[in-house]
């Protein structure tokens, strides 16, 4: 079973454009989720990323994510509530928990952890789209300009968890396969025997791509004029709405436009102004891929 | 194809020696040879001998990425590798390793053929070219547009290749490439290297065990044993220097034609053979028969009714679980093995072999219809690796049951020992000691069916005949044994009955002598001289032995 978070060859803007554009346009989205924690930011930049998912055919990979997003967001949540002692707003009052003593849940502390989900799941989208869309060839091919005699760093970025997904998939078999007799085998000892296997192999396709002449030297490729100019408008436009993307988000904040407080009471911005830049946003960050839907 | 005049040496190995750190003995021990540019040559020896270190040595590999001691000097193509790395040395040579999943660096198949064009910065449309030009010689076109975590290791073995010849090289050295491939994409295979080695002067070091696949292509033979050259002439030289020292690594036709008597040089081929054995196969003396009687069956088990049922498979199918290709791996099998019986399951790549010891198993759910080994099964995968998780082997099996299965290997003096420092046979019977633990009834060693998935990949003749030994062993305990092998000679040896499969379906089942003598591809090298009925080694003596005896002194017997 392959992972939904492999790379699927496909159409649409995330398909056709280089990985330096796709780069960038993922790049921006993570940088913009971070600049705030404010709500409305974080469920316009989810909802950008679930129709772009859409638009590219990843909704396999934007469905793990969604399904990762919430288990870590409860998690957050959860965690944050039972943590922090801050906030006026009290739901639960004073009952103790072992270790962490007497215990009061607000509703800042809740809404805090909730924003915090919210950013989570909006990066664990961007990682997955970027995970599914983007040709890890491709990537390879970038890291040799930057990393020509480093073989090992670019397989490890390329093949170790592929290697690794198909290395656990037979030993999971292997352990199946074991006879009741023989000693049972745990996950802490599969996983030593996981990642030491898969660093050896790593190594192995390290040999083999250095034998297929990564750190030659390198000829510059030649293209014809038509393959040029069909290559950059989807660049371009990726590269241009990251742009835009990111000087509205940073000249918001600058602005003090999305700011969140969630201590001692929630706020945050949901003015007009706030609700226009986040709205632009995500329209700006999905214009390159309306237009090369198909 | 002969040597290219005045080109310089494709390969020049001047004293070169190499050990490996902490080990004890040299893997290579002041090896000096010479190839040619053009030349065809077959790298020969038992697993261990230094055959795959002489290879990585040869590209560079040996000593920038396996580091060790390092002596003498090896001159690939006119670059020195105590100065120039496999960086440099990909300008002129390509390795092709065992394992291929370790050689895939790209997601797609036609990216992967791509690369070595692409980082040469070919222009694209000669870089399509190239991978148009490899996907078709290989066999792979079909495959272009799959992603290479989709592919059988017999694919991905075509594709590792033609990624390694796209780069152009002069020379490529191979590693087994034909061990996970089944007989008729092996035979392509060689076929294909030597038009590459006869149109264009590609020089091909190829290192095998199964040298009756590739020895009529080579022009030389060198032969390694513990680290040094042991031989180095002729393909007929050879067979006659692997008769007199070690006879498990001359093909089984030199085996036939050595007991028939037949004087130097051995045929290496199969045209050969037969040119040579036809007078003692077709020479009747007058007023006896033309045909002389057959030989006494090589002795076969035959399955009784009252033998209980070890597999049985009723309208089986089995789809894939990932959506790739032809959805249905299985398409309505019809088996059933009987205790005692040794089934030899053969088919091309994708036949469904695999897929049908998983459903056995329980690895691979029916879509319809049943799989069942009543009496139990013990299945050891492709990788023994991969069973392999502790540092003792006592720890792997531990308590009595796990003692009785080290006793069925015979590996009990081995407890103490970690699987790492295990010959590459001892580590297979370890992990078929793990699979078997406790899985016999009423403290027996044995289940109703051990199955074995490819268990002479990259094995030399003397451990296949040591797995044959111990698969006999499981025989006489009541074990039926089922092994799913592109080895046609194992299964000529080993079996007493064939199951050939293709497309999800059994299409012949039957004894080995009707199976694997008349067919053109899944044939044994005696069975293709010999015709219909006589498939192995013993086989032909018994036969020649018998048409000798009709002889007298009269007849003349060309040798």
């Amino acid at each position: 079973m392959r992972s939904p978070y492999a790379y699927q060859p496909h159409g649409g803007a995330l398909g056709r454009a280089g990985v330096g554009a796709v780069g960038a346009w993922t790049f921006a989205l993570a940088t913009v989720a971070f600049l705030s924690a404010n709500p409305l930011l974080s469920a316009a930049l989810i909802a950008a990323l679930l129709v772009a998912g859409a638009l590219s055919g990843a909704q396999r990979a934007v469905r793990a994510a969604t399904r990762a997003g919430l288990v870590l967001g409860l998690f957050v949540v959860a965690i944050n509530a039972l943590v922090v002692r801050r906030g006026e707003t009290i739901w639960i009052r004073a009952f103790d928990l072992p270790l962490l003593g007497q215990i009061d849940i607000t509703a800042e502390a809740l809404a805090e952890g909730a924003a915090l989900a919210l950013r989570i799941w909006a990066v664990l989208l961007v990682f997955a789209l970027f995970s599914a869309r983007v040709n890890p060839d491709a990537i390879l091919l970038a890291l040799r300009r930057v990393a020509a005699r480093s073989a090992l760093t670019a397989t490890l970025v390329c093949r170790l968890v592929p290697l690794a997904a198909a290395d656990q998939a037979r030993l999971r078999e292997a352990v199946m396969l074991r006879g009741p007799g023989a000693a049972p085998v745990g996950r802490g000892a599969l996983a030593r025997r996981l990642l030491t296997g898969s660093l050896e192999r790593s190594v192995d396709v390290a040999a083999t791509l250095e034998l297929r002449g990564y750190a030659l030297a390198r000829a510059p490729r030649r293209r014809g004029r038509g393959e040029r100019l069909a290559a950059r408008p989807a660049d371009l436009e990726m590269t241009a709405a990251a742009a835009v993307c990111l000087a509205v988000a940073i000249g918001a904040r600058l602005s003090g436009l999305l700011d969140f407080e969630a201590y001692p009471s929630l706020r945050f911005d949901h003015d007009p102004i706030s609700a226009t830049a986040v709205v632009a946003i995500a329209v700006i960050a999905l214009l390159p891929l309306a237009v090369r839907a198909r | 194809m002969r040597a290219l005049a005045g080109a310089p040496l494709a390969l020049r190995f001047e004293a070169l020696s190499f050990r490996y750190p902490a080990a004890e003995r040299w893997a290579l021990e002041r090896i000096t040879l010479r190839i040619e540019p053009g030349e065809l040559v077959v790298l020969a020896g038992r697993s261990g001998s230094g055959k795959t270190t002489l290879l990585r040595a040869a590209c560079g590999l040996v000593p920038h990425l396996d580091g060790g001691e390092f002596g003498g000097r090896a001159v690939i193509g006119g670059l020195d590798s105590r100065e120039h790395g496999p960086g440099d040395l990909a300008a002129v040579v390509a390795y092709l390793a065992q394992d291929p999943e370790a050689q895939v660096v790209s997601t797609t198949v036609r990216a992967e053929i791509g690369l070595a064009p692409a980082l040469r910065g070919a222009a694209s449309q000669a870089q399509a070219r190239a991978v148009e030009e490899a996907a078709l010689a290989l066999g792979v076109a079909h495959l272009l547009e799959r992603t290479t975590d989709s592919l059988s290791g017999g694919e991905l073995q075509r594709v590792a290749l033609a990624a390694a010849l796209t780069g152009r090289p002069s020379l490529v050295l191979l590693d087994e490439p034909t061990s996970q491939l089944d007989p008729v994409a092996a035979e392509e295979l060689i076929s294909l290297l030597r038009r590459l080695n006869e149109q264009w002067g590609l020089t091909v070091v190829l290192c095998e065990h199964r040298l009756d696949r590739c020895l009529d292509a080579a022009d030389r033979v060198i032969a390694l044993a513990a680290g040094a050259l042991a031989f180095d002439g002729s393909p007929a030289a050879y067979l006659g220097w692997a008769l007199d020292h070690d006879e498990e690594s001359a093909t089984p036709l030199a085996r036939v034609c050595r007991a028939a008597e037949i004087s130097a040089p051995l045929p290496v081929g199969v045209r050969q053979a037969r040119a040579r054995l036809r007078p003692l196969l077709e020479c009747a003396p007058s007023g006896a028969p033309a045909e002389a009687p057959m030989p006494p069956a090589v002795r076969r088990r035959r399955s009784r009714p009252a033998d209980p049922v070890a597999l049985r498979a009723a309208k089986l199918w089995v789809r894939h679980d990932d959506e790739i290709g032809r959805p249905e791996a299985l398409r309505g099998l019809e088996l059933e093995v009987r205790g005692g019986e040794r089934v030899a399951l053969m088919g091309r790549n994708g036949a469904g072999k695999s897929t049908l010891l998983r459903a056995l198993a329980g690895l691979a759910a029916p879509w319809r219809g049943i799989a069942e080994a009543p009496g139990g099964i013990a299945l050891l995968g492709q990788n023994p690796s991969d069973y392999l998780v502790r540092d003792r082997v006592g720890e792997e099996l531990p308590g009595e049951s796990g003692a009785r299965a080290l006793a069925a290997v015979g590996l009990s003096a081995a407890v103490d020992r970690d699987p790492r420092d295990l010959s590459g046979g001892e580590r297979q019977r370890l992990a078929l000691a793990i699979v078997l633990a406790g899985r016999g009834e009423a403290g027996a060693a044995m289940p109703g069916l051990v199955a074995l998935d490819e268990p002479t990949r990259g094995m030399d003749g003397g451990r296949k005949r040591e797995l044959h030994r111990l698969l006999g062993r499981f025989g006489e305990a009541g074990a039926a044994l089922l092994v799913a092998t592109h080895d046609v000679e194992f299964a000529a040896e080993f079996a007493d009955r064939v199951v050939l499969m293709a497309e999800g379906r059994v299409i012949a089942d039957g004894g080995v002598e009707t199976i694997l003598s008349g067919g053109w591809y899944f044939s044994t090298q005696v069975g293709r001289v010999f015709g219909d009925g006589i498939a192995t080694v013993e086989a032909a003596r018994k036969l020649l032995a018998a048409r000798r005896s009709l002889h007298t002194n009269s007849v003349e017997v060309p040798r």
